[in-house]
């Protein structure tokens, strides 16, 4: 998180704690408007933040970065009188996150947000709980794929193995009756 | 020791059982009196009308068939039964057992492998529709000679579509034979399948080189019986099979209809006291279903049963074109055909086309009013021939098919040699062959053709 802040970092020029300690150069400066305040947030992202003690009359060093803006107050102090009462102090901060923080905040909302489709999605659903999804598959053979297609050929075959059959028989049928109708007229003829 | 207590208990009522088999079946057991049997030789089917050489390496002890050898009691006569399954026995302690047909156990004796039944019989037909037409009599013989027998097919997916046809066959599974290397996955599947179906008998239709012989040695049939190479390609062939044949060239195709004599030679051959069989012609069976089909395609398509010639032999680049292997000249243009239908009259041409993209063409060149139905498979063009006055054909399937359901026929022909071979004994068959001079085709003389268009007429006269 201390990196989040520093690309926003607004740095005054007159306030610089780097030649005070260089090796906490990451660390995010707390820079603000107002001098008197010489306390870190105490919000918990700032948790790693030590008090700095703000030189106050500290090199101008020039950063490599430049500060997109320079003088926007990070943090406010809202100090409101009341009389007969202690001060009613409202502390606000501002948080800014790089490019690359904000693009992993969306990045995990959209990922949420899938997964929320498809996992509460799925929670209720007439299909899947329905017994068009739920039956055992397959055609009740129990088997993984069905090869039936030489199966409807044999039993057509067979089929037509019988149709010859009858066609055949009655053939022999027709055959046979001509030859009796032949006969009855030949005995008619004798008549 | 409890064992062999039990054993007796088990078996007893079973043992008393038998005596309700009919006593025929009783003396085939040769296991019962081996000294009635003394000698029988392994491969007494080999006994070939061609005086053929031996391979030694089968069997170096094999001597072919002793002449002096008596064959026992135990020898049955004759072919094989139909059916050879013992009546059913509801008091059968073990159920009721029931074989499929072809599977009786139980009763297959010895003696019956002697006299070589075949029970179950796969044929490897290599090639299309149209080698795969003219096997249709080998597997009639294969009936015929061994009443009973259960035949199966493997074809190429082409090839298959034929059986639509064929009553006499049980199963027709796709594997395409020619293929020089096949799937591993399909290959091992075709070889366990075969295996399980425990066949008797293998024909091949393939020239079989090692490969192919391996294939149908894996097979575990008992006869294993196959066209071979007529070259070097044979090599190692012959350790695989027990019969070979081998062709007079590298095409089996180009023998024409009979391009498979010497396996019907070898499948016909007498033995003991089994006469010659007899060649059944080409017979094509089409059923109920077909027939409709095929009707509602060629009303459709604005004719009426019995009233148009048929037209198949459409140049294209279609694999359903039907054409044989032996004869690859064997397909006009239509303007030829054009030319050729405006010779008919009192008949409605009807162009079998085996792609939509011809009819096009065809409407183009006939009109748009022409008769055109999409024929692929040789079920429908069968029922559409059975249907038709008659077919104008080129040397395609359709011949076949017209010459099978006796319809009057003019075959185009490349030459007349190839017209011969193709359709032997034309006369019978009320079959006219047109064959070109130049020995091309294309170069057909439309006017012949148009003179043999009467050959309509004379048989609805008949009629």
């Amino acid at each position: 998180m201390a990196e989040a802040i520093m690309g926003f970092t607004i740095s005054s020029p007159h306030i610089h704690s780097s030649s005070l300690q260089p090796t906490k150069l990451d660390v995010t400066h707390m820079t603000s408007s107002t001098r008197s305040l010489r306390q870190c947030s105490s919000s918990e992202l700032f948790s790693g933040c030590k008090q700095l003690e703000i030189g106050k009359k500290s090199k101008r060093v020039p950063l490599s970065r430049t500060n997109a803006f320079p003088d926007w107050p990070l943090m406010a102090v809202l100090v409101e009188h009341i009389e007969g009462q202690r001060d009613l102090i409202t502390h606000k901060s501002i948080v800014h996150l790089s490019d690359d923080n904000i693009k992993s905040v969306y990045t995990a909302y959209i990922m949420f947000t899938c997964w929320g489709c498809l996992f509460f999605g799925s929670m209720k659903d007439p299909y899947y709980d329905s017994e068009q999804y739920r039956k055992d598959g397959g055609d009740g053979t129990g088997h993984w794929i069905y090869e039936k297609q030489e199966d409807i050929e044999e039993s057509a075959r067979s089929e037509l193995w019988r149709e010859e059959l009858i066609e055949e028989i009655e053939q022999k049928v027709g055959g046979l009756r001509e030859l009796e109708e032949a006969v009855k007229k030949e005995e008619q003829l004798v008549k | 020791m409890a064992t062999t207590s039990l054993l007796p208990n088990s078996l007893s009522p079973f043992l008393t059982n038998t005596t309700s088999f009919p006593s025929t079946h009783f003396p085939k057991f040769s296991f019962l009196n081996p000294l009635d049997h003394p000698h029988c030789p392994k491969r007494p089917n080999l006994h070939t009308t061609h005086a053929k050489k031996k391979n030694p390496w089968l069997d170096p002890f094999d001597d072919g068939e002793d002449p002096d050898m008596e064959y026992g009691s135990l020898f049955v006569d004759g072919k094989q039964d139909e059916d050879d399954r013992p009546p059913e026995n509801p008091d059968n302690p073990y159920g009721f057992l029931k074989f499929p047909m072809g599977y009786s156990v139980e009763i297959a004796s010895l003696a019956l492998k002697v006299r070589g039944d075949v029970r179950r019989c796969c044929c490897v037909v290599s090639g299309g529709v149209y080698e795969n037409l003219l096997f249709f009599p080998v597997v009639q013989l294969l009936k015929d000679r061994y009443p009973g027998v259960l035949v199966d097919i493997v074809a190429s997916a082409r090839g298959k579509q034929a059986y639509e046809l064929n009553k006499n066959v049980r199963w027709a599974d796709v594997y395409d034979p020619d293929e020089h290397f096949p799937e591993p996955a399909e290959y091992t599947d075709m070889v366990g399948l075969l295996k399980g179906r425990y066949y008797d008998m293998v024909l091949s239709t393939k020239l079989a080189g090692i490969g192919h012989a391996a294939f149908l040695f894996m097979t575990t049939a008992r006869d294993r019986v196959s066209y071979i190479y007529p070259n070097v390609n044979a090599a190692g062939a012959g350790l695989f099979l027990s019969e070979t044949f081998t062709p007079d060239s590298t095409n089996l195709s180009e023998g024409g209809y009979n391009m498979y004599h010497q396996m019907v030679d070898w499948l016909a051959r007498p033995s003991k006291t089994v006469p010659r069989q007899p060649v059944p012609p080409l017979k094509v069976s089409i059923s109920k279903k077909l027939k409709q089909v095929v009707e509602s395609k060629y009303k459709n398509a604005g004719v009426n049963k019995g009233k148009y010639i048929v037209i198949h032999g459409l140049e294209s680049d279609s694999k359903a074109s039907m054409q044989s292997k032996g004869d690859t000249d064997s397909l006009l243009p239509i303007q030829v055909w054009a030319a050729i239908a405006g010779g008919l009259r009192e008949f409605r041409p009807i162009f079998v086309i085996p792609h939509e993209k011809e009819r096009e063409n065809v409407e183009e060149v006939v009109g748009d009013d022409a008769s055109i139905v999409f024929i692929t498979t040789p079920g429908q063009l069968a029922a559409l021939i059975n249907d038709s006055a008659g077919v104008i054909t080129t040397n395609t399937a359709a011949i076949q098919l017209a010459n099978a359901r006796d319809k009057p026929c003019i075959a185009l022909f490349g030459s007349e040699e190839k017209g011969k071979l193709f359709v032997p004994n034309t006369e019978q068959k009320n079959c006219v062959i047109v064959s070109s001079k130049t020995r091309k085709l294309k170069d057909i003389d439309i006017e012949a053709v148009k003179n043999a268009i009467p050959i309509f007429n004379m048989s609805l006269a008949l009629v």
